[in-house]
């Protein structure tokens, strides 16, 4: 095999996955009874339902890429910690007194059901619960009703192998819709992931996707972009899941951005978010400090988890160089002159330097979409039509995020002509008052 | 290129193509609006607090402040088993 084509040591992987289950085990043995409560930044809050759901997520994830005895015996022994807890009493009574969650309430129990520990009496009161006149009693956006057409499949069919139809609510959503690439908040970013993650159930029953591959993978390359550039590694790595969870190709820019993730790690110890505060750490002490610091840091650490499992699937390991198919020498290095002119620095930056030409030209793309979103963040509207011409020169500008921001400065030039009417109407009426004044 | 890709380069080189206009204007014109204009981050999911019962699983708070400095986070990283 070429030195191009040599897939992302596998081992590197799975060390990176048993991390994320190590710190679940720790996570789910000082957070899982109580959560968290922050008093200074309720933003940190975590409910005991949502650490509990989102571990067992990683484990029905790290199933999949369960082929080495360290990863196998991590997820069976944080499976049996797990159990108590996701089917304890506070989980029966959120079941009894909420049917219209029920799902929402007995994920983590669907999730290590589907793993080999089924519970006949929970699945009683969640029959229970789905039968009741309340089940639809609370109304949810696209990928929420995802959520739950996934979880009722998992339940009533958790047998691996694709299935012929994609889930009932996969066409009303933004996985059938273009995004906003330009203005979209974290929430539209997260409702492609979990769309995502839902209806290709971690391939092990994945659904038929309800556009073509091709389209979702550009705006999620526009998403990367953006998150790379915010260091956002949480969305960033759950962007990065749309191209092990839809195919079997990394395109240049995923693997670059996964370069980066594992670099932050690396550097790190931990794949980091914003909320974990260094200097909130430091007023801390014991317990206190260790919540805390698990708290903030669990989630994005998990997403690097769900990552690399699915990663460790067949076929679907990242190339561990950057993929150089038809590139234009030197358009890297066109692009970065509008980049550079900012000092904002990220560590994909770094990342950057380190790469052949050739490499950086392969990357030309992401370079573009990171180039946008500052840009139209800033109201640099000027710039952003240069860009675009230097993006057609370059024959990068068939992408979407290319085609929104000119549909966005076509809107603005109509905008600045309704602006210019109205301001020529005040005049005229201006002139004319002043022309009856003079004559009375 | 894809169908696609020549649909989104079409529209791009429609404006390319389209008469001048001074678009750096227009941006310091939208600047005086722009704090008012950014409803973007605003949770939706938060109107009327329809949605604030639901389990968010895989959702983080966002502080909106960049990542802390790399070496300081391996300081602490310890504390991680």
């Amino acid at each position: 095999m070429s030195v191009q084509k040599q897939a992302w040591n596998k081992e590197d992987l799975a060390r990176r996955l048993c991390h994320a289950l190590d710190i679940g085990r720790q996570a789910v043995e000082e957070l899982a009874e109580k959560g968290y409560t922050d008093p200074e930044e309720p933003g940190n809050n975590i409910r005991p339902e949502k650490l509990i759901s989102e571990t067992a997520f990683l484990l029905l994830a790290a199933s999949t890429a369960a082929d080495t005895s360290d990863i196998r015996k991590r997820i069976e022994d944080l499976a049996r910690l797990l159990i108590p807890h996701a089917r304890s009493e506070r989980m029966l009574l959120g079941m009894c007194l909420h049917p219209a969650m029920a799902l929402d309430y007995a994920q983590a129990h669907l999730c290590l059901a589907r793993l080999g520990y089924p519970d006949a009496n929970f699945d009683l009161l969640l029959r229970q619960s789905m039968g009741s006149q309340a089940r639809y009693g609370r109304e949810r956006v696209p990928h929420r009703m995802l959520e739950q057409e996934w979880l009722t499949a998992v339940w009533e069919n958790p047998a691996a192998g694709s299935r012929p139809h994609t889930l009932p609510s996969a066409p009303g959503s933004v996985l059938n819709h273009s995004m906003d690439l330009l203005n979209c908040s974290r929430e539209d970013i997260y409702a492609l992931t979990h769309a995502l993650m839902y209806v290709r159930d971690f391939n092990i029953a994945p659904r038929r996707l309800p556009r073509r591959r091709a389209e979702i993978m550009a705006e999620a390359e526009a998403l990367l972009a953006r998150c790379l550039d915010e260091q956002d590694y949480d969305t960033g790595g759950e962007v990065l899941l749309a191209w092990p969870l839809t195919g079997r190709s990394w395109n240049a820019a995923s693997v670059f951005g996964f370069r980066v993730l594992t670099q932050v790690e690396d550097q790190a110890g931990f794949l980091p978010a914003s909320s974990t505060r260094l200097a909130r750490l430091e007023k801390l002490k014991g317990s206190h400090r260790t919540h805390y610091l698990l708290a903030t840091a669990y989630h994005t650490i998990y997403v690097m988890g769900l990552l690399c499992a699915t990663a460790l699937q067949p076929g679907r390991t990242p190339p561990s160089r950057i993929p150089i198919g038809t590139v234009v020498p030197g358009s890297a290095k066109m692009l970065l002159r509008f980049l550079d002119t900012d000092p904002r620095s990220a560590h994909w930056r770094d990342e950057l330097e380190k790469l052949t030409e050739p490499e950086r030209d392969a990357i030309a793309g992401l370079l573009l979409n990171i180039a946008f979103r500052r840009k139209v963040s800033r109201g640099e509207f000027g710039v952003l039509r240069e860009l675009l011409d230097a993006a057609h020169a370059l024959g990068l500008s068939g992408t979407p995020a290319a085609s929104q921001t000119a549909e966005m400065l076509e809107r603005l030039a109509t905008f600045a002509e309704i602006k210019q009417t109205r301001v020529e109407k005040v005049r005229k009426a201006e002139d004319l008052e002043e022309v009856l004044s003079t004559q009375l | 290129m894809s169908a696609n890709g020549n649909r989104h380069q079409e529209i791009v080189k429609r404006l390319l193509d389209s008469k001048a206009v001074d678009f750096t204007a227009i941006g310091k014109a939208v600047a005086e609006l722009g704090p008012s204009l950014a409803i973007a981050e605003e949770p939706w999911e938060g109107f009327c607090g329809t949605m604030r019962r639901f389990i968010h699983i895989y959702q983080i708070f966002n502080p909106e402040v960049p990542v802390e400095e790399l070496g300081g986070l391996a300081n602490v990283a310890g504390q991680l088993k």
